[in-house]
């Protein structure tokens, strides 16, 4: 049995026809085409499929579609402002925070709620804040240069 | 992951009275941290999720001078790390939090969802069963309250019945020049499930030298968090020393049961159930000097 859930995605109202058991992961990337998230780990462990939920970083691999029903989602297409990229996706590529970019869309998400929620965070902040996302390509000093270039640090 | 039906109860009435129509094969889903990937992988196939999330009565965290603090099961990992309420009160719980898994989990993931699951590697079970906390539980007849320890029956298992919903954890005021510390052991990364995770209480009799009260509660090295009894048997009563907690931590290496797996050895575990209950029952007698 479907279910019919409405979301406002990235600015957008947006509705969709869900089964109970398909993840918002699976809805934003088939449905709507939103592919920057992307399937990691599936344990939400490694934070490939972030989105932001409510302004807040979830792994959309084990949330439930019909549970986000009413719900703000943001995916990192919605970030930039037209053709203005985020700050943050300006640093990332000035500094090279990324190589394969598997990673990246998760990276982004959720350091904007960081900056989105303490504007001036401390290195050691930024670092317990991006802890549960995982770059198996080993950027990981490029990307804490990025957040800290994004936050003026 | 197979298809379910899905509900969602304005009430825990009408939620206990959904899950007593499923005889079963209903579950209550709130975060689905834990949920979310036991059916995807196959292990658990409900009938039916019944979505308890809009339940205002579930939430919210407040104190008052008879419960102590009242922590409602849809309280968020990270509500709880966040609230000032919670960090005035026992500080330890915010220190806890800032540890579990990672801020995603933290963000959908609840205090009640995380005890209903059974889920032994876990890290705030200890915690409340070392400050002597409750959780209130609801059914179709009525409701009931239950120390935190008599909830774990075994891995996974809890003695909530299928018609059940966990409703709060409440936390008793500690008795004062009481202190209290737990530190998680992870073996490979920081954002594992814990490897050994254990947690001391102090509390002090009115010379502020012998300890009045001890709990030792270990956890992920049995198939539920555990008490060490014959470890604070050994402290309770005695005037703290170096040698008494040596004593104590390598009794409570003794009767806890790991299994061997790939966070560690049986024998492995042991020694640092050894080393953290140590280093643990320091900082907790130093709190309780300081309080």
């Amino acid at each position: 049995m479907k279910k019919q859930i409405h979301l406002r995605v990235n600015g957008m109202e947006r509705s969709l026809e869900v089964e109970a058991r398909t993840t918002l992961l699976d809805a934003v990337r088939e449905q709507l085409g939103l592919t920057a998230a992307k399937l990691g780990c599936d344990i939400q462990v490694c934070g490939a499929c972030t989105l932001l939920l409510d302004g807040k970083p979830i792994s959309a691999c084990s949330f439930l579609a019909v549970d986000a029903d009413g719900c703000e989602i943001l995916t990192t297409e919605g970030l930039s402002a037209g053709d203005r990229l985020h700050p943050l996706q300006e640093a990332f590529m000035d500094l090279g925070a990324l190589q394969c970019g598997y990673c990246t869309s998760g990276f982004l998400l959720t350091a904007k709620a960081l900056l989105d929620e303490n504007p001036n965070p401390s290195e050691e902040e930024i670092r317990d804040y991006l802890v549960g996302n995982f770059c198996r390509c080993g950027c990981y000093q490029e990307i804490m240069e990025a957040v800290k270039k994004a936050a003026g640090l | 992951m197979k298809n379910f039906d899905y509900l969602e109860p304005k009430t825990v009435a009408e939620a206990c009275a959904l899950l007593k129509q499923y005889a079963g094969e209903a579950r209550p889903y709130a975060g689905g941290a834990y949920l979310s990937i036991v059916m995807k992988q196959g292990l658990y196939q409900p009938k039916a999720l019944l979505n308890i999330k809009k339940i205002g009565e579930l939430k919210g965290i407040r104190f008052d001078s008879n419960d102590g603090l009242v922590i409602g099961a849809l309280t968020t990992h990270r509500e709880l790390e966040t609230s000032k309420l919670a960090r005035e009160k026992f500080p330890i719980l915010r220190e806890v939090e800032r540890e579990v898994a990672n801020i995603r989990v933290r963000n959908v993931g609840t205090i009640g969802g995380n005890l209903a699951s059974g889920e032994p590697l876990t890290d705030l079970a200890q915690v409340f069963i070392s400050l002597d906390a409750q959780v209130g539980i609801s059914g179709p007849s009525g409701s009931r309250t239950l120390p935190v320890e008599k909830l774990f029956l075994d891995f996974y298992q809890t003695s909530l019945a299928d018609d059940e919903i966990l409703t709060q954890v409440s936390i008793p005021s500690l008795p004062a020049r009481s202190g209290i510390e737990y530190i998680r052991f992870s073996s490979s990364s920081v954002v594992d499930k814990p490897c050994v995770g254990v947690c001391v209480r102090v509390s002090l009799g009115a010379d502020k030298k012998s300890c009045e009260i001890v709990r030792i509660t270990l956890g992920c090295v049995a198939s539920t968090p555990l008490r060490a009894h014959r470890a604070e048997k050994l402290l309770a009563g005695k005037t703290f020393s170096p040698e008494l907690v040596e004593q104590a931590a390598a009794a409570a290496a003794e009767e806890c049961s790991p299994l061997s797996d790939l966070r560690g050895s049986e024998k492995f575990k042991r020694g640092i159930v050894r080393v953290l209950v140590r280093r643990a029952a320091v900082v907790a007698y130093d709190r309780a000097l300081g309080g």
